[in-house]
């Protein structure tokens, strides 16, 4: 069957090349499907308020642009884009047909049937125009199931020039001390997992959970409960442990603070509040044992939604749409400096948002790196971990490590025990299907992995094999274990390779005997 | 005489106590009066700012304008307001219709499944009406009533239900006495004729109280209006509508515009109140503590 | 328990009195649940009896009917044309014509579903010629434990009909035998608006009622039973189906569902919650608002039309917008944080933690809920305190009572015994209290330990504000919303029947001349 799609596929592909080789429209890019797309179609769109028209204007923009006939006839209705996915879950056949929304509302669109997967062509066209970053948020297992808008979903910080000199925005101490001295706030919404998770991944730390091809979450690879972890906790310690923390995200500044840690949004009302002192810039680095740590963060990103449709045609005609508003030009648009900048136009009311870009060329333009705002994100970014699909509870879970950290007393015990506290709690949160509990994998320093990769093996009574031989050097250290947990795992020391070369490894659960075969 | 004199003397205690009381009754009245009053100034001051339009520790605006208004002008919410003003009419309508039908049913009949049927909508009524929510979306959306059209969808259900409510009128009419009925009954007037020559003059009151909770409940419907209404504006009622306006992303741009849509609400609706406040306070007491 | 006799307990003081009551409907509990059983069996022998008494009286009806009578059983109604009662025979035969034709065409589909709620589940297809990927639906879960649930109602109500055809064919034959006169349609008409008035005037208001109030509540219970959630919406995604008690045992169990709390721990927290909210916002409210209503309605006070008026304010202002400003009034960036703080008077140097800290939220919640209540309060005081008889005042000056002591002897009772009733519903009406919460607070602050559970769980939030989280949470779980929404109408119930077993008593004891 596969077989066939893909033969269907290339056919296609072929077909389509003769058919559109002369007329492609350079602006809208994946033309794959062969079907002639002329027609009016009725579509609804989802976006934040403020955007609704802008949108308009560039839903009419394409109109006149495109060269395959398409006309959309558009409703665009204002549609927060944290409120989007309630929306469409509540009924999608009522919902929109695109939508605006937060990547971390992925999966959970997938899992409601909201969003549908894009045609080949189109992903490619996703891929080819958008950072690496935003793709990653846009896909579940290895299929893209939305548009990247923006990758402007992180956090930096701005600070009050007046209170911290620019010298001291390197140090996280200095500003801590800065700030004490001035009797002004610190806020940075540590008591929130999207915040508080960027100081684990300053430290070397990871956290990634692992989804499939629908929406459905496999496993968990994290270690904040570690040593690296422990270094994290003393530095959410430092600060939250003062008496100028303050746990927001909010435009603090009319309200005593002369630090806060925030995003893109909240740049124009903080640069009316501050004025002259607006200061902007990447987080700072913390020290701990005399070590210095730059403090991470979270890079995500906004994404536009289809709606699954059922017929094809309308379809390939929203995805061209949906295309178009994703692209370099209507990205810039949105990125046009709410403060400082006119319009691409020069109208006034229709300025841009600031919303930094995920297109690789619009990464480039001046309007985006002349952006004070985008710059601290950009250098930021170089600190941050992309966000992958995360499971909804892991959020509610990942908060309480610096809830439990501010009341504790700050010792390394009270840390670690916060850090098992988390440990744990995702393990009962995550519950693995019997067939993952049973099931033994390989887990090692083969081909080079560090220890983070599970090998699958199958069964046969006792006996498990690893589907695959691998090619082994001599000292290459493995144990195959049981649930992706090291609750059981064999042999109890780790196994060692002796004699290079490409085995398969089996292992006799009963007896926890394991053996290499030559392959 | 001695007697006449003490008790002048304690009546003159009495007063003087009760100037003292009446005193401190007074500041208390006026205290809380102004902790009463303090939000809608507030609200009604900051719809003027114009400096800016974000929250601010100040309350008497540094430059006077109607901007904020003229923003709300060039929103949707006239389509709210408008949506609003005739769900609130429709169900002054069509709800006391069916609460009135309802409780003077209830009060004057004796029939076999009256007490039945009431201790049943008791226990229905202890059904948080939050859980129906979802459902009544699904046959709204089914007869076409949901999104855009929002506006019959929620007058139906709104007057569908509102039979649950007739305790507060059903305690007015059962102080309405009986006897008048036998003795219309007597003269040969049918129920129908009792009902309309005698009852309803008697029960003017209840009516205008009816007619007066129906119309405001309305506006300040949010939840369901916003569920039903959901990702179209066109649909919104003036709650569903300026919450929005009141979150994150938006608070710092439409706080003052949100003033000036409470303003604009709250004006006609409370001047209404204020005029019908005397059938208000006859409802209350002769139906809802009897009832 | 001792048991007191008549006499003895006219000896108790008041106070006792209520504790005795108390304590005796609880020791009631056990017999009153065996006597529960055994009236269900009994009810159960009699429903029997019953069936099997309407099944001879149709069979009855068949053999001892005309033929008239027996071309009804399968045309409803005929009996009655025949007859020359047309309206009845015409409304029948209409009835019987419009459900044999709905269960035809679709009602026959729904009721076939049922048991599996449904077979086929979408699909998604590759179109090759336009390059993407398409979705066709099938079967809808939700629509058919709906129309499913809908046509039973619809088969209940036939078989009803049917058998009050059959009583009126018997009826006509025993006028008919005796030589008496049939009521024409003139006098159904008639009767309409004159004996059976009532069924006119209850027939819009019932009908309503049981599309619109008892058929979601049906069809919420019975989602009680099933996997409807975000993960399967029985439409757009995976459709749902049965799993008999599985939810009941997930809120009950006491084992952790992540997050470190099991549902049953977050569950008792927030009904710990809303008993203590609803217990103060009732009682701070019913109080307050008879004092303020007092110090009005105290002779000597002018301008008492002017102060009903200012307070009331805030029952005429919609909630949404008084609540929702005084909501951001009292928040970290709110004008009452700024003004305060050191750009404005600089009382403080840390804004206020009016919504993020626990204690502060929900003291916060309730002073505001003050706010909006009192005014209700003083008006439905009002009246009444003016109703109480002045010559009981007078006399209790002459004996000598101070302003407390005729509060105590005098008001109160009065008062408690007029309004008994009203703080009950005021009570359940306080914890089902959705507005105040949402619009102040949306439940806040967060309550770690507990949101693991189900949804965001916050520490002010009610049983009401939780299952409004859990249906619009991040997993739309409506099979556990409606588990706990079961749970919300026994803790209602509970609480209403101890109070109305213990109320009533207190108000025949009292006694007012």
């Amino acid at each position: 069957m596969k077989k066939l799609i893909a033969l269907l596929l290339a056919l296609t592909m072929a077909f389509a090349l003769v058919a559109c080789g002369g007329n492609g429209d350079a602006g809208t890019g994946g033309e794959g499907g062969s079907g002639d797309l002329a027609g009016t179609y009725k579509v609804t769109i989802w976006c934040p308020e403020a955007t609704v028209e802008m949108t308009k204007a560039q839903v009419a923009a394409f109109n006149s642009s495109n060269t395959m006939g398409i006309t959309i006839d558009a409703t665009v209705e204002p549609v927060s884009e944290a409120d989007a996915a309630t929306n469409m879950i509540q009924d999608v056949s009522a919902g929109a047909d695109l939508f605006f929304f937060a990547q971390d509302q992925l999966s959970r669109m997938i899992q409601a049937g909201a969003v549908g997967k894009l045609g080949t062509s189109a992903a490619q066209f996703a891929r080819d125009n958008n950072n690496a970053a935003s793709i990653l948020a846009a896909q579940s297992g290895t299929d893209l199931f939305a548009y990247p808008l923006t990758a402007d979903n992180g956090f930096f910080m701005y600070y009050d020039k007046s209170v911290v000199p620019d010298s001291d925005v390197d140090s996280l101490e200095a500003i801590i001390a800065d700030c004490e001295k001035a009797n002004k706030n610190f806020s940075y919404e540590l008591e929130n997992a999207w915040y508080n998770a960027g100081v684990f991944f300053g430290t070397g730390c990871h956290s990634q959970w692992v989804t499939d091809n629908d929406g459905n979450f496999i496993s968990i690879d994290d270690d904040f409960n570690s040593d690296k972890g422990l270094i994290a906790a003393k530095g959410i310690y430092k600060l939250v442990s003062s008496p100028i923390y303050v746990n927001s995200s909010n435009a603090d500044f009319a309200s005593g603070s002369a630090v806060v840690v925030t995003g893109t949004w909240n740049y124009a009302t903080i640069k009316s509040q501050l004025g002259d002192n607006f200061g902007v810039a990447d987080l700072p680095s913390f020290e701990v044992d005399g070590q210095s740590y730059h403090l991470g963060s979270y890079s995500g990103c906004k994404l536009l939604g289809v709606k699954p449709q059922s017929d094809a045609k309308k379809n390939a005609a929203i995805n061209q749409l949906a295309q178009y508003l994703t692209g370099k030009d209507c990205q810039l648009q949105r990125a046009w400096d709410p403060v400082e900048g006119k319009t691409p136009n020069g109208q006034a009311e229709n300025g841009g948002f600031g919303w930094g870009p995920s297109n690789k060329e619009a990464l480039q333009d001046p309007i985006v790196t002349n952006n004070p705002a985008l710059i601290a994100l950009n250098a930021q970014n170089e600190y941050a971990v992309p966000q992958p699909n995360i499971h909804g509870s892991w959020w509610d879970i990942a908060k309480v490590i610096t809830t439990d950290i501010k009341a504790s007393d700050g010792s390394d015990a009270a840390l670690k025990a916060a850090l098992q506290k988390y440990a744990d709690s995702i393990q009962a949160v995550f519950e693995i299907s019997d067939e993952v509990k049973n099931a033994f994998t390989v887990i090692g320093s083969i081909n080079g992995d560090s220890w983070s990769l599970d090998l699958p093996m199958t069964q046969d009574g006792d006996i498990w094999t690893s589907n695959e031989a691998y090619t082994m050097d001599v000292g290459v250290e493995f144990k195959c274990r049981q649930g992706m947990s090291w609750d059981v795992a064999y042999p109890a020391d780790n196994f060692v390779v002796e004699t290079a070369g490409t085995y398969k490894i089996q292992l006799n659960a009963a007896t926890g005997e394991v053996t290499l075969i030559p392959a | 005489m001695s007697k006449n004199e003490n008790t002048s003397k304690r009546h003159m205690g009495i007063k003087a106590a009760n100037r003292l009381s009446n005193g401190a009754i007074y500041v208390l009245l006026i205290l809380i009066s102004v902790i009463w009053l303090i939000p809608f100034v507030f609200i009604v001051l900051q719809s003027f700012r114009v400096e800016s339009t974000y929250q601010v520790g100040y309350v008497v605006p540094h430059q006077w304008g109607l901007q904020n208004y003229i923003n709300l002008w060039n929103s949707d919410f006239k389509r709210w307001y408008l949506n609003t003003f005739i769900i609130a009419l429709a169900s002054a309508v069509l709800v006391t219709i069916i609460q009135l039908c309802m409780s003077y049913t209830l009060s004057r009949f004796r029939f076999k499944m009256r007490g039945p049927l009431m201790r049943f909508m008791l226990i229905l009524g202890m059904f948080p009406g939050m859980l129906t929510m979802i459902i009544l979306y699904r046959v709204l959306s089914d007869l076409g009533l949901t999104q855009a059209n929002a506006v019959p969808g929620l007058i139906l259900v709104g007057f569908a239900s509102s039979g649950m409510g007739y305790y507060v009128s059903k305690g007015f009419f059962d102080t309405i006495s009986r006897s008048l009925d036998e003795a219309a009954r007597v003269d040969g007037a049918t129920r129908l004729q009792v009902l309309y020559k005698i009852i309803l003059p008697l029960a003017k009151p209840i009516v205008i109280y009816t007619i007066l909770t129906a119309f405001m409940g309305p506006w300040g419907d949010y939840v369901f209006a916003r569920y039903v209404a959901f990702g179209t504006s066109a649909g919104y009622n003036v709650a569903v509508g300026m919450y929005s306006w009141l979150t994150n992303d938006q608070i710092n741009r439409m706080y003052t515009t949100f003033c000036a849509g409470g303003v604009i609400v709250a004006v006609p609706v409370t001047i209404l109140f204020l005029c019908l406040q005397k059938y208000y306070v006859e409802g209350v007491t002769g139906g809802a503590v009897k009832g | 328990m001792k048991q007191y006799s008549d006499l003895e307990f006219l000896r108790l003081s008041k106070w006792q009195r209520f504790c005795y009551k108390f304590l005796a409907f609880f020791a009631a509990i056990p017999r009153a649940i065996a006597n529960f059983f055994i009236n269900i069996g009994k009810g159960i022998k009699k429903c029997c009896l019953r069936v099997a008494a309407e099944f001879r009286d149709i069979g009855q009806t068949f053999v001892n009917g005309d033929w008239k009578t027996k071309v009804s059983f399968l045309v409803m109604g005929f009996g009655n044309l025949t007859h020359g009662q047309i309206l009845r025979g015409v409304m029948f035969l209409l009835f019987e014509a419009v459900f044999i034709f709905y269960m035809i065409f679709t009602g026959g589909y729904w009721l076939s579903m049922l048991p599996s709620l449904g077979k086929q589940g979408p699909t998604n297809d590759y179109d090759a010629i336009y390059d993407s990927y398409t979705t066709h639906y099938h079967d809808n879960s939700f629509k058919i434990l709906l129309y499913g649930v809908l046509t039973i109602f619809f088969i209940v109500a036939f078989i009803y009909t049917w058998r009050m055809n059959v009583k009126q064919c018997k009826i006509i034959d025993q006028i008919t035998k005796k030589g008496g006169k049939l009521k024409g349609s003139r006098d159904d008409l008639r009767s309409l608006v004159d004996e059976s008035f009532y069924k006119t005037l209850l027939a819009l208001p019932l009908t309503g009622i049981l599309v619109f109030t008892v058929l979601p509540i049906v069809f919420m219970i019975l989602v009680a039973f099933t996997n409807y959630d975000g993960a399967h919406n029985g439409f757009s995604n995976n459709l749902f189906t049965w799993v008999g008690l599985d939810n009941f045992n997930t809120l009950f169990s006491w084992q952790s569902a992540g997050g470190g709390q099991s549902y049953s721990a977050t569950f008792g927290e927030i009904l710990t919650w809303t008993l203590i909210w609803a217990f103060l916002a009732t009682f701070t409210n019913y109080f307050l608002g008879m004092f303020v209503a007092m110090m009005i309605n105290k002779k000597g006070i002018r301008l008492k039309k002017m102060w009903r008026t200012i307070l009331v304010l805030t029952v005429a202002i919609p909630q949404f917008i008084s609540l929702l400003y005084v909501s951001k009034m009292f928040a970290r960036n709110g004008l009452i944080n700024l003004a305060l703080g050191p750009q404005g008077l600089g009382w403080i140097s840390q804004p206020l933690p009016f919504w993020e800290d626990p204690t502060w939220a929900r003291v916060t919640v309730i002073l505001v809920n003050v706010w909006i209540g009192i005014p209700y309060l003083m008006l439905i005081t009002t009246g009444i305190l003016m109703n109480i008889p002045a010559d009981l005042y007078e006399s209790a000056k002459i004996d000598g009572a101070n302003a407390w002591q005729q509060y105590r002897k005098i008001t109160l009772p009065y008062m408690l015994f007029i309004t008994g009733p009203y703080l009950l519903t005021s009570f359940t009406g306080n914890m089902n209290n959705f507005n105040v919460i949402y619009l102040l607070t949306g439940g806040a602050p967060t309550n770690p330990a507990a949101s693991g559970a189900a949804g965001s769980v916050g520490y002010t939030d009610l049983l009401i504000t939780w299952l409004f989280k859990i249906t619009t949470g991040a997993e739309s779980q409506y099979y556990l919303a409606s588990v706990v929404g079961i749970m919300v109408f026994v803790v209602v119930a509970v609480i209403s029947l101890v109070v109305y077993n213990v109320l009533p008593s207190i108000k025949n004891e009292e006694d007012y001349q």
